[in-house]
């Protein structure tokens, strides 16, 4: 069978391997290269060392905010997404005629596009503001909870689907036999509850944790491409092509090493969750 | 303790009830948007489309027309189609190819489609839309080729996790029977890789259809543009003329066909969202 | 089996496709101008414009069988576009730079243009880019913009009996204190007028607010580097002292105190809406070019007549600005791509000819891209028939006066110009003083040079 197999190589594996190092590999392993370069375009690149990464502290004011941006803006979100996802969880786990229905009410926001969503929302949020005289330019942190809400809108039915798997898998007789022992409803979902649907929670919470510091649609079309509401996706795609002018080469330099800490840095959340989630694995 | 449970469960149908309304409003009010005259929008986007305010269908008609929207929504449509039948065939059988024939370079290949996976798109955003256009890849068949690589991260990954739950018992017996692994593939293997498939088509379908940045930087604003870029190129920037009608007709034109499909295999598309989700 | 042939036509699909990709034809090599070249590509700049370019196309591949593939870069996008393109082999044939700014970053990519016959039929040598006694890039149209306003509002405002000042006509104000007399006169008595304010709203929504970060912001730019004799050929632009900067905020605030929307809504405002409002008669007044003419006829709606639309100076209080005209340029230059074939190069420079030279062309030219072009093959009614258009061209011809040139083309990026952008919208607000507004637009432009 393997030997048989084998020979099909160029059948099988051919197309997507062919596809998958023109679309990622070598971009991936260029993009490396470049970061210790200024380059006008990619085949005209000078060899810098590590400066990018020195300017991007030091020329390049915007990546430290945005960074700061964006880590506030994940753990906002993970919070308030979670927290509301699974009480709704909750409520729609309780046998009620309808489930279903709502079900489907609060997941269908998480299929529009981002871009959509973004501009959606933009004519709600000013709308809304527009009550008070004022627009959702008028101070980043309205553009900041703007995005929350957004982020709020289109994850929580996603996360909520995770949550009701999670809790139709506890078994019957325990909650049953919490009752028999007069646990009140509020220790049962502390004592027994929130433990059994742990693994839930780490899958959701790492899903808002990556869907949140990657986020790119729903902050431009939303926000713009105002520094003070850009997170670090954004930033980045801008350090890239916003910075047009004389000093190009110098700017595709930093935007590539910002890429490439950026790449570190969600690598880091994926080493963790794998981390994680194997010990969850482990203990079950 | 009846009646108590029985106010309990209406005032948790009360909070379902709200948060629904609260869930479903925007969509309303794109919806009334859309039948309303351009001054009265941006102004005041909550104020019912009545009287000299209502213009029927007349921003759709404009939108179609105007902004070349079917134009779009055709290669959104095409692009979206075929890269998910690509993907899903081809990355099924190279997972297949992956797992059975273990060798220290499947191994590698297995590692490098699972390390694709965390990578950002900004990682790759200039050096891929490079590449692109020095393989003449910035078309809508191009493009497609291009969905493959990305997408054969995940989708590897997927469906490998699949086949090794899979016993080799029945793919011996149908080689021994002389089938050849082309067939073997497409007559046994596939088959049983069924679930795994539609929950691979409804992800990639869904990132496909809604993606921005990779069609934008690689088909650009002209005529390739998809659906996501045609909306945004609409809404920002520019020196012409921006009818914000026609707008809001556009953004009920790219949701519908979401909503539509949704409410038909919502059964399937809940699935594979979470199986994605536990895998990924 | 349906299935199955699907898929292997699939795979056969996405495989002929990468072969496609490694076959591809590579383009003729130089200097074999002997083939006749069938296809030639352009940039083009103008969003707004896109239209026109598929027709002129179409008639163009008609009459000589050259197809001109014409790509449109989105709004704020043609810099990147172009670096995009040009590393490729779609690189464009002919695209444009906009001053000697772009001139600097595609120095390699300019053919030289003297021997033309375009430049032969520019009227004024001088506004070409040259270097080196070559010339690299010829400007196609000229444009200008100021604050255009609409007479029939005015005049109602001149009969006004209790009009709290002495001028009479527009033609009487000729500095920023008349016209700050009159616009805060009028404000007083808008709902007399019948209108909501006297300036269109301040569009201050990202890639909204060109108005104020690129064309405002050139006057005071222009006067300074005029003051301190400044050309563009040195170093001397790569910092600026913004020491008209009590101009730009006089001009400034009395737009957005003067306006129909209030100082706080600015952020979301986009330059269609103010347009519209000016197109509908809600406002007497809005700072545009003459390329908004077609914004404001062509809206659904309008109220303003085209004799009714006129061009004033933007005043602001400086010294001898009653001899200071409108301000009329281009960012629009021509360039030939140095890269592509002799053929193809050739066959780029035929087309520009047809474009600004033959009859057909030049009907396309003035009556549907309604340019000013400034090339001698254009007589006087071969001129667009827009009124902004003509009132740029009697500004260009006024008497003892002298019109503003386009500097901003030595502006240092787009991020310079977006982050301006956000300071003139944070001051609108109220969340910033103008002295940090300074302090910013003199800081951002020595960081953007890196002088």
């Amino acid at each position: 069978m393997h030997k048989t197999l084998k020979k099909y190589f160029p059948v099988f594996v051919v197309p997507v391997l062919a596809a998958f190092l023109v679309s990622f590999l070598i971009p991936f392993v260029m993009g490396i290269y470049l970061s210790f370069t200024e380059f006008r375009t990619v085949d005209a690149s000078e060899w810098v060392g590590i400066k990018n990464y020195i300017s991007i502290f030091t020329q390049d004011k915007t990546f430290l905010n945005s960074l700061w941006l964006t880590v506030k803006f994940t753990v906002v979100s993970i919070l308030s997404i979670n927290i509301i996802a699974f009480s709704i969880a909750l409520l729609l786990t309780r046998k009620l005629r309808g489930t279903d229905f709502f079900r489907t009410v609060f997941f269908m926001p998480n299929l529009i596009g981002g871009i959509v969503l973004g501009h959606i929302w933009s004519l709600i949020i000013n709308g809304i503001l527009g009550f008070f005289g004022v627009d959702i330019t008028y101070d980043p942190s309205y553009g900041f909870w703007g995005l929350v809400v957004l982020m709020n809108w289109q994850m929580i039915g996603y996360m909520m689907i995770i949550y009701i798997a999670g809790l139709q898998n506890i078994p019957e007789h325990i909650n049953e036999a919490a009752a028999i022992d007069g646990a009140s409803p509020l220790r049962t979902l502390f004592s027994i509850t929130i433990p059994m649907v742990m693994p839930s929670v780490t899958i959701c919470t790492f899903l808002t944790l990556t869907n949140s510091f990657k986020l790119f649609d729903q902050n431009l079309a939303l926000n713009g491409k105002s520094a003070e509401t850009s997170l670090l996706a954004l930033d980045i795609y801008k350090t890239f092509y916003d910075h047009t002018g004389l000093r190009l080469a110098e700017w595709h330099g930093i935007g590539q090493a910002k890429a490439v800490i950026f790449f570190l840095l969600v690598a880091v959340i994926a080493f963790v969750q794998l981390r994680a989630t194997e010990r969850k694995e482990i203990e079950q | 303790m009846k009646t108590r449970k029985r106010i309990f469960d209406s005032s948790v149908y009360a909070v379902l009830i709200i948060l629904s309304a609260v869930f479903l409003s925007p969509v309303f009010v794109i919806l009334m948007n859309s039948v309303k005259s351009n001054f009265y929008i941006s102004d005041e986007p909550f104020s019912f489309p009545r009287g000299e305010k209502f213009v029927g269908f007349e921003n759709f008609v404009k939108g179609f027309v105007q902004s070349d929207f079917l134009r779009a929504f055709i290669n959104s449509a095409f692009i979206t189609v075929l890269s998910v039948a690509g993907i899903v065939v081809l990355t099924a059988m190279a997972a297949w190819y992956i797992v059975r024939v273990k060798n220290r370079f499947t191994k590698i290949l297995y590692y490098l489609f699972t390390f694709s996976m965390i990578v950002p798109f900004q990682m790759v955003m200039y050096t891929m839309t490079f590449l692109a256009f020095e393989l003449d890849l910035n078309s809508v068949l191009g493009i497609v080729f291009i969905y493959l690589g990305f997408g054969s991260g995940l989708s590897v990954f997927m469906f490998s996790g699949f086949i090794k739950s899979i016993p080799t018992e029945i793919e011996e017996a149908a080689v021994i029977d002389g089938c050849d692994p082309i067939r073997t593939f497409f007559m046994i293997v596939f088959p049983i890789l069924k679930p795994t498939a539609i929950t691979v088509a409804i992800l990639n379908a869904m990132w496909v259809w809604n993606d921005y940045l990779l069609p934008y930087l690689v088909l650009g604003s002209g005529e390739n543009r998809t659906l996501p870029v045609a909306v945004q190129m609409a809404l920002t920037g520019g020196y012409g003329n921006k009818d914000m009608g026609a707008l809001m007709a556009m953004l009920v034109l790219a949701i519908l066909p979401i909503i539509i499909f949704y409410l038909f295999c919502q059964k399937y598309i809940i699935r594979g969202v979470v199986a994605g989700a536990v895998k990924g | 089996m349906k299935k199955r042939i699907l898929s292997i036509l699939l795979a056969l699909t996405v495989v002929t496709g990468v072969l496609a990709a490694c076959n591809r034809t590579k383009p003729a090599p130089d200097g074999n101008s002997g083939t006749t070249v069938t296809e030639i590509r352009y940039l083009n700049f103008k969003p707004e414009i896109a239209e026109v370019y598929k027709r002129i196309s179409e008639a163009y591949e008609k009459e000589t069988g050259v197809r001109l593939i014409v790509e449109t870069a989105a709004s704020g996008t043609y810099e990147s576009t172009l670096t995009a393109r040009m590393a490729t082999d779609e690189a464009p044939t002919i695209f444009q730079i906009n001053g000697p700014i772009g001139y600097a970053s595609w120095a390699d990519y300019c053919a030289d243009l003297s021997g033309t016959e375009l430049y032969k039929h520019l009227t004024d040598k001088s506004l070409a880019i040259t270097s080196g006694g070559r010339v690299y890039g010829i400007p196609y149209v000229v444009e200008g913009y100021g604050i255009i306003y609409n007479k029939a509002i005015l005049s109602k405002y001149f009969s006004l009996p209790n009009r709290a000042t002495p001028y009479n006509s527009v033609d009487e104000i000729n500095s920023f204190a008349a016209l700050k007399a009159v616009v805060e006169d009028m404000t007083a008595r808008k709902s007399e007028l019948g209108i909501d304010g006297v300036f269109a709203s301040t569009s201050l929504k990202t890639g909204e607010d060109w108005r104020w970060q690129t064309h405002l912001m050139n006057i005071p730019v222009t006067l300074e580097f005029l003051d301190k004799k400044i050309d563009l050929t040195g170093d001397g632009y790569k910092n600026i002292e913004f020491t008209y900067s009590d101009n730009f905020k006089n001009i400034f605030d009395l737009y957005i105190n003067n306006s129909t929307a209030d100082k706080t809504k600015l952020g979301t405002i986009d330059v269609t809406a103010s347009m519209a409002e000016f197109a509908l008669g809600k406002c007497a007044m809005v700072q545009n070019g003459n390329w908004g003419a077609s914004q404001i006829l062509g809206v659904s709606g309008n109220k303003v007549a085209a004799d009714d639309i006129g061009f004033l100076p933007i005043y602001m209080g400086t010294k001898g600005e009653e001899n200071l005209g409108i301000c009329i340029g281009t960012e629009n230059f021509i360039c030939i791509n140095s890269k592509a074939t002799d053929a193809q190069q050739k066959a780029a420079a035929d087309f520009l000819w047809w474009l600004f030279g033959s009859e057909t062309g030049k009907k396309y030219v003035s009556d549907e891209l309604g340019y000013i072009a400034p090339f001698d093959t254009f007589s006087e009614n071969e001129t667009p028939d827009d009124p902004l258009a003509r009132e740029v061209m009697r500004w260009m011809n006024m008497e003892g006066i002298t019109n503003i040139p386009w500097n901003f083309t030595v502006f240092p990026s787009q991020n310079y110009k977006d982050s301006l952008g956000t300071a003139l919208l944070r001051y609108a607000q109220g969340q910033m003083g103008w002295d940090e507004v300074k302090k910013h637009a003199v800081n951002e432009w020595k960081n953007e040079f890196g002088a």
